[in-house]
C-alpha cells in the first residue's frame, strides 16, 4: 500500500519521501521520539507541499490528487494490487525491489491512466480545451491521452469538435 | 505568475518560519502506545504530528494517504 501510494503521489508531482513509513513497539518511545524529531525536521527543510524539488506547483498538485483520491479508489489498479500482493506471498520475496518494481510493473500504469482519466474530466469541467493544453497540464503524452479517452468518448462522457475536447452536459 | 508563487512561498518559509503541517497514522499496538509512554515520560518532540490513531497499520488505505496531502499536509507520517 505505502509503495503503490509513493508511485502514486510522485505520478502527481509531490516528492513522495513527505509519505513516511516507520516502525516502533509500544517499548521504544525513545526511538519513538527520535523519528518524529527527525521526520518533521525534513519536513521542515522540505517546505510546504510543492515547494521540494521536483515538485509541481502548489495547484497543480491539489488538482492531479483530487484525480488520485479516485484512482486510488479504483477497482482496476486495487485489483492489480491484490494480485501483485497474491504473486509477493506465493513467491515469498519481500525485499523492496521486488514490491518496488512490481508497484511499477503491474500497479503504477493503471493508476496513472485512472489519475489522467478524472485530471482530464477536472480540467474540462472548467473549459473546454485543446489536445496541447491537456497535454502540458495533465503531464500525459498524447498517445496516451488519446488511449485514456477513447472510452470515455465511447460512453458519451466527453466530445471531440473541431480540435476542441469538451464535457458532455449534463454529466 | 510564477514569480509571484515564489515571492510568496519564500514568505512563507523565511518570515515566520515554516511550521510543518503532518498527519500521523498510528498503529494502537505499538506506535500509538510508543507516542504515550514517551508523553508520560515527558520526552519532548515537535507538536506538528495531528495523530489518527488506527488499530493496525493493515487498516490504512491508499486513499487516505492521497486524501491527506490534497487536504494540505506537508507530510504523512505512517507508525506502525
Amino acid at each position: 500500500m505505502t509503495e503503490a501510494s509513493r508511485q502514486l503521489l510522485e505520478d502527481c508531482g509531490v516528492d513522495s519521501d513527505r509519505l513516511s513509513l516507520e516502525w516502533a513497539s509500544a517499548a521504544e518511545a525513545p526511538r519513538f521520539v527520535e523519528l518524529i524529531t527527525g521526520y518533521v525536521s525534513k519536513i521542515r527543510d522540505k517546505g510546504p507541499l510543492g515547494s521540494s524539488d521536483g515538485e509541481v506547483s502548489r495547484d497543480t498538485i491539489k488538482r492531479r490528487l483530487a484525480a488520485a483520491v479516485k484512482a486510488a479508489g479504483a477497482r482496476k489498479p486495487r485489483t492489480l494490487l491484490g494480485n501483485l500482493a497474491k504473486k509477493l506471498s506465493k513467491s515469498g520475496d519481500y525485499s523492496k525491489e521486488a514490491i518496488a518494481n512490481g508497484v511499477k510493473a503491474k500497479v503504477l500504469p493503471a493508476m496513472r491512466s485512472e489519475r489522467i482519466s478524472h485530471e482530464l474530466r477536472i480540467l474540462l469541467s472548467e473549459a473546454p480545451l485543446d489536445m496541447k493544453s491537456l497535454c502540458t497540464q495533465t503531464g500525459a503524452s498524447a498517445e496516451e491521452l488519446e488511449k485514456i479517452m477513447a472510452p470515455l468518448v465511447k460512453k458519451g462522457l466527453i466530445s471531440q469538435k473541431k480540435g476542441k475536447i469538451a464535457l458532455v452536459a449534463g454529466e | 505568475m510564477a514569480k509571484e508563487n515564489a515571492v510568496e512561498k519564500e514568505k512563507e518559509m523565511t518570515q515566520e518560519g515554516f511550521d510543518p503541517k503532518i498527519l500521523g497514522f498510528f498503529c494502537h499496538w505499538c506506535c500509538y502506545a510508543a507516542a504515550d509512554s514517551a508523553g508520560v515520560s515527558r520526552y519532548q518532540y515537535p507538536p506538528n504530528v495531528r495523530v489518527i490513531r488506527v488499530m493496525c497499520t493493515g487498516r490504512i488505505d491508499a486513499r487516505f494517504v492521497v486524501e491527506a496531502f490534497r487536504c494540505g499536509a506537508d507530510g504523512v507520517f505512517t507508525g506502525g
